[in-house]
């Protein structure tokens, strides 16, 4: 059995007591995996980048013209939208643009999710918040939340910009009209197609900081 | 288009994606942590979640102990701790043998406090993070990446870094046998917690008066001793306890 493959054929008997060999085998996985989430990384910017030059741009675009963003994803995605929305408006560096995650209220959440049913949590703050300037954001790896493509329906229908993050192959996301811009990063993994999808975001983030600063006559680029 | 044109250009490249973002000595601490965290859950411990600066790394990690993304792997307790007051907020929330685990630059005061009164408190602490590092013994296990870019924390560098920490730590759970020898509140190479030698402890309530005992935490409970060597003592002080006193202080002052 090769050092890689090792920890595949856990140890029948409770008996193990040496903690070396199990060691050195999660180290190897842990940079096998690593190299995995970077060549997905690479490879996920590689084909989005035009797509994130365009929706860069138009997001810069609304943003000038006074648009909000609105996030929204569920479980370790909606994490990833607050991160998203965060990178927007309190950036380290850069202008701070006005982005919501829109998860973030559990009032809100559990009273929709309670009166209206949790299909309706975010296309139902969609219709309460938004402008036709506004833009919407719905991080997913199926592509088949039904509470976001319910929300993205609600938001293009609305006017609102629409970008959609998916991963497999993009499910419903991929298939929809309501989704302006949908990422699509190549993987069956749900832990690499989030960490694809926060690079992505960071890259669409710092894409729309260089149109803004190029919009407002400053010397274009930021960082 | 012009300004779309701009960002085309950039890929990759600009964000420093390396073809070995993970190197051995981080691969190794990464493989430390995990069966340092499979013992801890395999003897019940809860998981304490802490991102004072990027709360929704304390909540992804989180959710994924808890609701695991590959179905039929064991649900396991971990809890965001998002509260301003996170070292008051922990303090009542962490019992012994629990883990304690944060995303924060080496500078952050809420967490630096944290992580010094774990062991008192009889958890385990792991640190992640990026840029400068912490001292050396900040916390039992330091998962770090040495890179300045204070942009880091969003380009999903963490989210590796504890996705992986949950793939391995289920890794450990097939070897039951390394599982059941747990250390418990101490290292696996010296053992100074557990033996009477000079004891980590947190000060509940200071002695009364000049004769009095103070009431103080340690990773085995709650005890009384004698502070007369330290001097005055307020409670969240921490101090070393050995034989029934504290014999010195440990650390800043509280508050």
């Amino acid at each position: 059995m090769s050092e890689s493959t090792g920890f595949l054929y856990p140890f029948i008997d409770a008996e193990e007591r040496d903690s070396g060999t199990l060691l050195t085998d999660l180290a190897g996985s842990a940079r096998q995996k690593a190299r995995e989430s970077s060549a997905l990384q690479r490879s996920t910017l590689e084909a989005c980048a035009e797509k994130v030059a365009a929706a860069g741009t138009e997001m810069a675009r609304r943003f000038a013209a006074g648009g909000r963003m609105y996030s929204f994803g569920n479980g370790g995605s909606s994490t990833d939208a607050a991160t998203f929305a965060a990178l927007f408006a309190q950036p380290v560096t850069g202008r701070p643009l006005p982005a919501l995650n829109l998860a973030a209220d559990q009032a809100v959440v559990t009273a929709l999710g309670n009166d209206v049913g949790f299909e309706l949590v975010f296309s139902r703050q969609i219709i309460a918040h938004a402008a036709s300037t506004d833009i919407a954001v719905a991080f997913s790896t199926s592509g088949n939340s039904a509470d976001l493509l319910s929300a993205l329906r609600e938001a293009s229908k609305r006017g609102l910009m629409t970008v959609g993050f998916a991963g497999y192959t993009g499910g419903e996301m991929a298939e929809s009209d309501a989704v302006h811009y949908c990422f699509v990063v190549d993987s069956q993994s749900i832990h690499r197609i989030q960490e694809s999808q926060a690079l992505l975001g960071y890259q669409l983030w710092a894409t729309t900081q260089r149109c803004v600063a190029a919009r407002s006559g400053a010397e274009g680029g930021g960082r | 288009m012009t300004a779309g044109a701009v960002g085309a250009t950039s890929v990759a490249a600009a964000v420093g994606i390396t073809p070995d973002i993970l190197d051995s000595g981080l691969a190794e601490d990464l493989a430390a942590a995990s069966l340092a965290l499979a013992r801890r859950f395999s003897a019940g411990a809860t998981m304490w979640c802490i991102a004072p600066q990027w709360e929704p790394h304390a909540h992804h990690m989180a959710v994924e102990f808890v609701h695991p993304v590959i179905v039929g792997k064991r649900a396991l307790p971990a809890l965001a701790l998002t509260s301003p007051g996170v070292v008051a907020q922990a303090r009542v929330a962490v019992r012994a043998g629990d883990i304690v685990i944060a995303v924060a630059a080496a500078d952050d005061a809420a967490v630096l406090d944290l992580m010094r009164r774990t062991s008192a408190w009889g958890a385990l602490s792991v640190w992640i993070g990026s840029g400068v590092r912490p001292d050396g013994g900040a916390a039992d296990h330091v998962l770090w990446i040495d890179d300045p870019d204070p942009l880091a924390p969003a380009t999903g560098r963490f989210v590796l870094m504890y996705h992986l920490l949950w793939e391995l730590t289920h890794v450990c759970f097939e070897h039951p046998g390394l599982l059941a020898d747990d250390p418990a509140a101490c290292g696996e190479d010296v053992c100074v917690t557990c033996s009477d030698e000079g004891r980590p402890a947190e000060v509940i309530v200071p002695a009364a008066g000049p004769f009095g005992t103070a009431l103080v935490r340690t990773a085995t409970g709650e005890e009384q001793i004698d502070t007369t060597l330290v001097g005055d003592v307020v409670a969240g002080d921490l101090v070393l306890v050995h034989a029934g006193a504290a014999l010195t202080r440990v650390g800043d002052r509280h508050e």
